[in-house]
C-alpha cells in the first residue's frame, strides 16, 4: 500500500514543484508548474473535462442502473451471471481499438447518421458525434458504462429476496420502489461505479485524443501532452491537482452523504 | 353460535413439475382463531399459507377470505398481511420507518402514521428503540418489528411463515407467549406455519398437521397429542412408540392384541376393527413405566419384557431404549432414573389401558 499507493503520490506531489530542465528536472521549489496551470487555458480544459465527465456520469446512471436492475429482477437467477458475462466481452479488445472502432460509427457518414438519414429522422448528418466534446462523452459512456452496471448489479444483487416480497405484499409500486428501495440500498454501488467513471473521465487521455476535437483536453490529455513537451514538473502538477481535486470531492461527499456508512455493509 | 369463517380454502392444489406440493387441501380457519400449519419440511405448509397470502397462484381451488374469493387478487389486494421467515426488514430504515411504510405508501398523512406507529410499537414491545436500525436489534425485537409492519396494515388476516425459526430455544417460547397474547389483542386470525411442535401446542387454538401436500389431520392441541387419529400424527409428534399387532380377542371395553409372544390390552374407543385384524397401535414415550425385572416372569398384564440397550440422560428426563423379544425397540421417557438400571438389563414396561391408541390404517 505504502510503496505502490502512497510513495507514486508524494513523489508526484514532491516533483510537481522541482524546476524544469532540459530533459529532465532538478531538485527546488518553485510554483512555476501551478502558476503555468491555472494561468492558462489548461485550467479550463480541467474543468470543461469535470463538466464533460459528471455528463457521463449522469448518463451511465440512467442508461446503466435501469439496466441493472432489470437483470436483478426480470432475468433468471442462473442466467444472470451469464448475462452480467456479455458486458465483459467488448473488454477482450483492446480499448484503443474499442474506441477508434467508434469513428466510423460516429463520423458524419457513419452508420448511426446513415440509419437516421435512411430513416428520414433528419435531413443532413450530425457532426457532432465525433471530434467534439459530445463525442468525448459517447466514448466515455461506451466505455465505462459495464462498470456502473457491474458496481450496482452488484449492490443490487445483495438485496435479499424477501424485501422484494414484503413490498408485494404492501403493494409498492415501481416509482416508490426505485426511490425507497433500489436508490438507497445501491447507493454504495452507484458511488463506486459514480467515482469510476468520473476519475477514467478526467484521467485516460485516450478517448479524447481519439474522439475529441480540438477543444476536448481533459486532465489526463494535459498531463500527457506536458511529457511529450518534457515538462515533467507540469505533467506532476497537473496530476496533483488531479488528485486534490478528487480528495477534494470524496470529502465533500463525505461530508454531504457520510460516505462511511453509506459503504457499511448492509445487514 | 358458530364463528364466521375467516378463512375457506377449498380443493387446493399446486404441482411443481409432477410434485404435488399441495393435492386437494381443505381447511376453515374461523374468525379470531390462531390456527397453526404444522409438519415436517417440504409438506407443502408453507405452500398452502403462501397460496392463501397471494404470494403463489395455485393450479386449481379457490380461496376465500371473508367471504370473498381472492384467487386472482395480488397479495397487496387481499386482507392479509404476513410476518416472513428470517429477519425480513428494510436494513436502511429505522424501526419506526420500517413499521410505517406500509402506510406511507397508501399515502396517510404523516401525523396520522406516527400515531399508529408509536401505539404499535407500545403493543408488540418495542417502546423506545424508534430510531434503531435493524442491525442494531435483537433477533426478538427484528421479529417484533416484522408483526408491527404486518399489524399496522389492520388487515383480517395475519399469516406467519416460521416466524421463529430463526431465534434461540429460550427466546422462542417467550415470543410464543407474546404471539398468543398479541392475537388475543387484536383479535383477528393468525395463520402460523412451523415445524416445530411445541411452538404449535403452545399459540394453536387449532393445528392442521400438513404432509405430502395433504392435510393429514386437524384438532385441539390436546386432541392432537392426545388422541392422534392418523399414524402419521402419532409418529410425528414427538416420541412415539408403533408397534403392529394382530388382534386376538375384543369386546366393548378392551383389545386384546398379540405382539409376537407377547399379549397386551388395550382400550377399546369405539374402533372399527374386527378379530385377527392386523393392526398398528401407538403409545407415547413418556406413558409407559419401567422397572427392573427381577422375576423371569410378570404378572402385570399390560406389560412387555425387554432388554436394556440405551439410556441417555437429558436433563429433565432419561431415555431408554429398550429391545423386545422381537428386535423391536421402544422408548421410554421417565422423568425419573431408575436405580442400579444398566445396559442389558431385563426390565419391565408397563402402562395404563388408554394409553395405547389403535390407528385403523
Amino acid at each position: 500500500m505504502v510503496i505502490f499507493f502512497v510513495l507514486p503520490l508524494l513523489l508526484t506531489v514532491v516533483w510537481s514543484v522541482f524546476e524544469r530542465t532540459m530533459f529532465w528536472m532538478e531538485p527546488a521549489f518553485t510554483l512555476f508548474s501551478y502558476e503555468n496551470f491555472f494561468f492558462s487555458s489548461r485550467l479550463e480544459n480541467f474543468l470543461s473535462s469535470m463538466f464533460h465527465s459528471s455528463i457521463s456520469v449522469v448518463c451511465a446512471f440512467f442508461i446503466g442502473f435501469p439496466i441493472a436492475i432489470f437483470i436483478r429482477r426480470r432475468v433468471k437467477k442462473v442466467a444472470q451471471h451469464r448475462v452480467m458475462l456479455l458486458f465483459i466481452l467488448p473488454f477482450m479488445v483492446s480499448e484503443i481499438i474499442r474506441i477508434f472502432a467508434l469513428r466510423p460509427i460516429l463520423s458524419r457518414n457513419g452508420v448511426v447518421n446513415s440509419f437516421l438519414m435512411d430513416m428520414n429522422l433528419i435531413d443532413s448528418p450530425f457532426s457532432i458525434f465525433v471530434f467534439t466534446p459530445t463525442g468525448v462523452v459517447i466514448g466515455e459512456i461506451v466505455s465505462f458504462l459495464p462498470f456502473m452496471i457491474f458496481s450496482t448489479f452488484l449492490a443490487l444483487e445483495a438485496i435479499p429476496n424477501y424485501i422484494f416480497e414484503v413490498c408485494s405484499d404492501l403493494g409498492v409500486n415501481r416509482r416508490r420502489m426505485f426511490k425507497d428501495i433500489f436508490l438507497p440500498l445501491a447507493a454504495p454501488g452507484l458511488f463506486a461505479g459514480s467515482v469510476f467513471i468520473f476519475v477514467n473521465g478526467i484521467g485516460i487521455a485516450l478517448i479524447p485524443t481519439i474522439l475529441g476535437g480540438p477543444g476536448s483536453v481533459n486532465a489526463g490529455l494535459i498531463a500527457t501532452q506536458a511529457i511529450i513537451a518534457l515538462d515533467f514538473p507540469l505533467a506532476m502538477a497537473v496530476s496533483a491537482i488531479m488528485m486534490f481535486t478528487l480528495m477534494g470531492l470524496l470529502y465533500l461527499g463525505h461530508r454531504l452523504f457520510n460516505l462511511t456508512k453509506l459503504l457499511e455493509p448492509i445487514s | 353460535m358458530k364463528k364466521s369463517n375467516a378463512i375457506e380454502v377449498k380443493n387446493l392444489i399446486k404441482t411443481y413439475g409432477d410434485v404435488y406440493a399441495l393435492n386437494d387441501v381443505d381447511l376453515n380457519i374461523s374468525d379470531g382463531e390462531y390456527y397453526v400449519l404444522l409438519g415436517p419440511s417440504g409438506g407443502g405448509k408453507t405452500t398452502l399459507l403462501r397460496s392463501i397470502g397471494g404470494f403463489i397462484r395455485p393450479d386449481s381451488g379457490s380461496v376465500v377470505i371473508k367471504g370473498k374469493n381472492v384467487n386472482n387478487l395480488p397479495p397487496d389486494k387481499r386482507p392479509t398481511s404476513m410476518v416472513f421467515q428470517g429477519f425480513a426488514l428494510f436494513p436502511h430504515m429505522d424501526v419506526v420507518q420500517n413499521i410505517g411504510y406500509g402506510l406511507k405508501i397508501q399515502s396517510i398523512e404523516k401525523n396520522i402514521i406516527d400515531e399508529k406507529v408509536n401505539k404499535m410499537m407500545d403493543l408488540v414491545g418495542l417502546t423506545g428503540l424508534h430510531n434503531r436500525k435493524p442491525h442494531e436489534l435483537s433477533g426478538g425485537q427484528q421479529q417484533r418489528v416484522q408483526l408491527a409492519r404486518a399489524l399496522i396494515l389492520e388487515n383480517d388476516v395475519l399469516l406467519l411463515d416460521e416466524p421463529l425459526s430463526a431465534l434461540d430455544a429460550q427466546l422462542r417460547k417467550d415470543m410464543c407467549i407474546e404471539l398468543k397474547r398479541l392475537q388475543k389483542t387484536v383479535g383477528i386470525s393468525f395463520v402460523h406455519v412451523t415445524h416445530n411442535q411445541e411452538e404449535a401446542m403452545s399459540v394453536a387454538d387449532r393445528i392442521a398437521i400438513i404432509a405430502d401436500g395433504k392435510m393429514i389431520e386437524e384438532g385441539t392441541p390436546q386432541e392432537i397429542y392426545n388422541k392422534p387419529k392418523k399414524q402419521f400424527t402419532a409418529e410425528f409428534l414427538g416420541e412415539k412408540n408403533i408397534l403392529i399387532g394382530k388382534i386376538h380377542n375384543l369386546n366393548k371395553s378392551k383389545i386384546v392384541l398379540h405382539i409376537n409372544n407377547d399379549k397386551i390390552e388395550i382400550a377399546n374407543n369405539n374402533y372399527n376393527v374386527s378379530k385377527n385384524q392386523e393392526v398398528r397401535v401407538s403409545i407415547k414415550s413418556e406413558s409407559i413405566q419401567i422397572k427392573k425385572n427381577i422375576k423371569s416372569k410378570t404378572n402385570e398384564k399390560n406389560s412387555i419384557v425387554g432388554k436394556v440397550s440405551e439410556i441417555t440422560f437429558l436433563g429433565q428426563f432419561v431415555r431408554y431404549l429398550v429391545l423386545l423379544s422381537n428386535d423391536q425397540e421402544i422408548q421410554v421417557r421417565s422423568s425419573q432414573e431408575v436405580p442400579n438400571l444398566k445396559l442389558n438389563d431385563q426390565v419391565i414396561l408397563y402402562w395404563k389401558l388408554d394409553d395405547f391408541i389403535l390407528h385403523s390404517e
